[in-house]
């Protein structure tokens, strides 16, 4: 410590003991780390006001620095771990406690994942809760978008069988209450929070509560028009393609898309592709040769 | 740890110990009393509160009622953040 421990506590060369007593408890206040989580620097002043403290409240050390005979350094202390480094880390501690907001449950509405947190928030109210344990689950997408059992093997061997329930989104998060760590004492088990991911999938694309599809068709669907079978999620539906279908006309499959938690689902939209065969084809070119558009498909943009 | 432990590396007497874990300032983990680094670094406060800051155990009883409310609100804020930015991800 290099600064001069009467500037560091704000007080007078000659002041009284009292005096260093009372400088000190008005700075530790506001210093202290564990009294002042948010303070990032709070930690690094409070070390140099207690060294100062320290040197300044001890009537011979303070005796032999105003003599010259000490330095204000060698009074530093050990670095420690304190408090908030454990209480303010993600996820709840042991001691934390909802009390400071057990009453705005009404605040959370119908928010799944925030009357989650205020549910979990009344409960830590009582000491010596059980921790909660993250876990990550990945899922394909027909079985996020469908729902089902899946389980997770944990850490210690043991198996955790999950719900999925249907419709599960992208980084949801699902609770399974009472699965986490034990508490102390007779304090409430804490519960797993299983933070899901979900696999890209080859041709659905999920939009909210609606897939997306690209559907290939060939010319002859495109210009004729034709009954298909189209995949969804739930299964293979039969489509009517109308006659004069371009590429990028949108079919909507109602009711095919994503399960709701109310029951519904969303639906299903399918975007036509006409494809040429991947061979080429000689006939179909002779044919093309002999026949003349009436129109430019870019007359829009005057080229 | 043990309360043995405990005591030597946070320079209490088991008799402290067992009183502030009756008071509830502390909570002793079973299976047969276990104490963790977190418990250890809320004694040091504890102590800092009742030494240089002069806090008596009316007072320390109060401060750690606040503080376990301050941390609570801290872990729900930044659980309320994580969950924005969970949901300002996905619709990006």
């Amino acid at each position: 410590m290099a600064a001069d421990p009467y500037a560091t506590l704000g007080v007078k060369k000659g002041a009284t003991q009292v005096d260093i007593q009372k400088a000190y408890r008005r700075l530790a206040k506001k210093l202290h780390p564990d009294l002042n989580p948010g303070n990032k620097a709070a930690e690094d002043k409070f070390k140099e006001l207690s060294a100062a403290y320290n040197l300044l409240n001890d009537p011979d050390k303070r005796a032999r620095f105003d003599r010259g005979e000490i330095d204000a350094s060698g009074t530093e202390q050990q670095p420690r771990q304190y408090y908030r480094d454990f209480a303010d880390r993600e996820g709840w501690s042991g001691y934390s406690s909802g009390a400071g907001f057990a009453d705005f449950n009404d605040f959370a509405g119908n928010d799944d994942i925030l009357s989650e947190i205020f549910g979990r928030a009344g409960r830590t109210a009582r000491r010596g809760r059980g921790a909660d344990v993250r876990y990550h689950l990945e899922l394909n997408f027909l079985d996020a978008v469908n729902g089902g059992k899946q389980s997770i093997v944990l850490p210690d061997g043991a198996t955790l069988e999950v719900n999925i329930p249907p419709g599960t989104r992208d980084g949801q998060i699902l609770r399974l209450k009472e699965k986490g760590r034990r508490g102390a004492g007779d304090g409430p088990t804490g519960d797993a929070l299983i933070e899901i991911s979900v696999l890209p999938h080859p041709y659905f694309v999920r939009k909210g509560d609606d897939i997306h599809l690209d559907l290939p068709i060939s010319l002859k669907e495109g210009v004729l028009g034709a009954k298909l079978k189209v995949p969804t999620v739930s299964g293979a539906v039969a489509v009517s393609v109308p006659k004069w279908s371009s590429t990028g006309r949108v079919l909507r499959i109602k009711g095919r898309g994503v399960p709701r938690a109310d029951g519904g689902r969303g639906d299903q939209y399918v975007t036509l592709k006409l494809v040429l065969p991947k061979k080429p084809d000689p006939d179909l070119e002779r044919f093309v040769s002999e026949w003349q558009p009436s129109d430019s498909p870019r007359q829009s943009m005057r080229v | 740890m043990h309360l043995q432990e405990f005591a030597d590396r946070s320079h209490l007497d088991s008799t402290t110990i067992e009183a502030w874990v009756n008071a509830e300032w502390l909570v002793a983990h079973p299976p047969g009393q276990q104490f963790s680094e977190q418990d250890l670094a809320r004694a040091r406060l504890i102590q800092d509160l009742r030494g240089d800051l002069g806090v008596n155990d009316e007072g320390i009883a109060l401060v750690l009622y606040l503080l376990d409310q301050l941390y609570g609100l801290r872990c729900l804020l930044r659980d309320i953040q994580e969950m924005r930015t969970t949901a300002s991800e996905r619709t990006n």
